[in-house]
């Protein structure tokens, strides 16, 4: 456990310039008008940026330092776990104290948008944190695969899922529909359950690909 | 103990590694030599589990090696090696950590005794004191297996007798395989046990350096006496000028009569007859 702990330490040290763009982006963004975003909506950043550190600047790095492909697996899931927590409980936050300091105007939350707070905030920032972990997961095996040609396939069949499935009405039903599910979801319970299952069927992937990673 | 079977490595059309079967069962410090683009690298790095095989198996301690192999229990290092830019002492204790075996305080010492500034961040290293943190760090893991490719490219004098006394002390320290790739030969001589020698992907010679100072001859004199007097043996190489003819031989030298001239082959001359080839063909 002391090795992968060591990985988490260093790899969430090694994240420095996510979390200071993330950081300058939430505190320096404006909106103008009557409706405004609120900023604790950039805190999301740090969640796609993180999987780029990890996967592209990270590894090799670690397997130099003489770790092994397990521990950094465990380790970056771990990682993942904790900045979800992190990211999730700041939004909720700001959502709970900054946002309403601005009571003239219509404040926009993705956490409202998403229909979590329909369950209270504490479920609401549940929510957030296994939706922002699956977010990490799926990048992290996206660009994994990246240098093989499974991954260039599957940019690929992503792509043609958003250009097919957009102008098809039927198509587009079940694309809106697997959204609801994943993201815009007010039942706590399956919004949760379902990003655990597509987490853990993701790392499994993410496993295989590992296995499949050359130096 | 690394096992080796049939081992095949294909990198589309060109075969790199041919066929390879080896077998190193006691720890050691070995060296593997070979010319550049023989298939050393591929060979450690598919020991290492870095990369896959086209054919064959590897075992290390009885586990099969592939890119799948969650943890091999080997340590590789190769030259330009990668590593976050921290200051020097804080890169090794980090290797520290991620490493259950490793032993910081080796990796200390040798950090002072080749005065690397442990507040220098690495990529204000040199190449030559960049390549020593990443021996440091791979020596001090203390895998079953280290490999370290090309360790002394750009050591000056100093630091490559510093290095092998390094290795000297870390083996005795705590004896395991260590397989080190390099071309300077003679230097390393005095460190290691055995020796193996790849060329053109296949392995052309594995035995104890003994086995070269016993075994390992020239035979100089005129062409009739030196046909008759390595007849049966196992000739390596031959060089003729003028009337005179050179066999050299790994095999038990034949009786020294006045015709002939026989010698000893140095490390770097059974080297170059085991894989002297001119323009792609054997001597």
């Amino acid at each position: 456990m002391t090795a992968i702990f060591a990985i988490v330490k260093r790899l969430l040290a090694s994240n420095k310039i996510s979390f200071i763009i993330t950081a300058l982006v939430v505190l320096c963004a404006t909106s103008s008008g009557d409706v405004v975003l609120s900023n604790g909506n950039y805190t999301w950043l740090l969640a796609v940026m993180t999987p780029f550190f990890f996967v592209f600047y990270d590894y090799t790095k670690l397997m130099h330092l003489g770790a092994n492909k397990k521990d950094y697996f465990l380790g970056s899931l771990i990682s993942y776990g904790i900045l979800a927590f992190c990211i999730s409980f700041i939004n909720t936050v700001i959502h709970l104290l900054i946002d309403p300091v601005y009571s003239e105007k219509t404040v926009i939350n993705l956490m409202d948008v998403c229909r979590w707070t329909e369950n209270g905030i504490i479920i609401a920032g549940l929510q957030q944190m296994f939706f922002l972990l699956l977010v990490m997961v799926f990048l992290h095996v996206l660009l994994s695969m990246q240098p093989h040609w499974y991954g260039w396939l599957t940019d690929t069949v992503l792509v043609a899922i958003i250009c097919i499935f957009i102008p098809i009405a039927v198509l587009r039903v079940i694309l809106v529909r697997f959204f609801q599910i994943i993201m815009l979801n007010g039942n706590a319970f399956l919004h949760i359950g379902v990003c655990l299952l597509l987490s853990a069927a993701l790392s499994f992937a993410g496993l295989l690909v590992l296995k499949k990673k050359t130096l | 103990m690394i096992e080796l079977k049939q081992v095949t490595k294909q990198y589309g059309q060109a075969t790199v590694l041919k066929n390879i079967t080896l077998a190193i069962d006691e720890p050691g410090i070995y060296c593997l030599l070979g010319r550049n683009g023989a298939g050393k690298t591929t060979l450690l790095k598919s020991v290492a589990g870095y990369q896959n095989i086209t054919n064959g198996t590897i075992q290390v301690d009885g586990k099969t090696i592939t890119t799948s192999t969650l943890d091999t229990g080997v340590s590789y290092i190769e030259n330009f090696a990668k590593h976050f830019n921290l200051p020097v002492r804080k890169l090794l204790r980090i290797a520290s950590e991620i490493n259950p075996n490793y032993d910081y305080d080796f990796a200390s010492e040798m950090m002072e005794r080749f005065e690397l500034d442990g507040k220098k961040k690495f990529n204000q290293l040199s190449l030559g004191m960049k390549t020593m943190v990443s021996t440091i760090i791979c020596l001090a893991s203390n895998k079953s297996v280290v490999l370290l490719d090309e360790p002394v490219l750009g050591f000056d004098a100093i630091m490559r007798v510093e290095f092998y006394d390094m290795l000297t002390e870390s083996f005795q320290k705590h004896p395991r395989i260590i397989i080190v790739s390099t071309h300077i030969i003679e230097e390393i001589a005095k460190t290691i046990q055995k020796l193996i020698i790849i060329d053109k992907g296949s392995v052309r010679f594995f035995d104890t350096l003994q086995s070269v100072e016993t075994k390992a001859f020239s035979i100089s004199g005129l062409q009739k006496d030196v046909e008759v007097a390595t007849k049966n043996l196992n000739i390596i190489g031959q060089d003729t000028v003028g009337g005179l003819v050179t066999k050299y031989i790994f095999d038990t030298p034949p009786e020294q009569t006045a015709s002939l001239e026989i010698h000893p082959l140095s490390l770097q001359d059974f080297f170059i007859q085991m894989v002297g080839h001119k323009g792609g063909t054997t001597r």
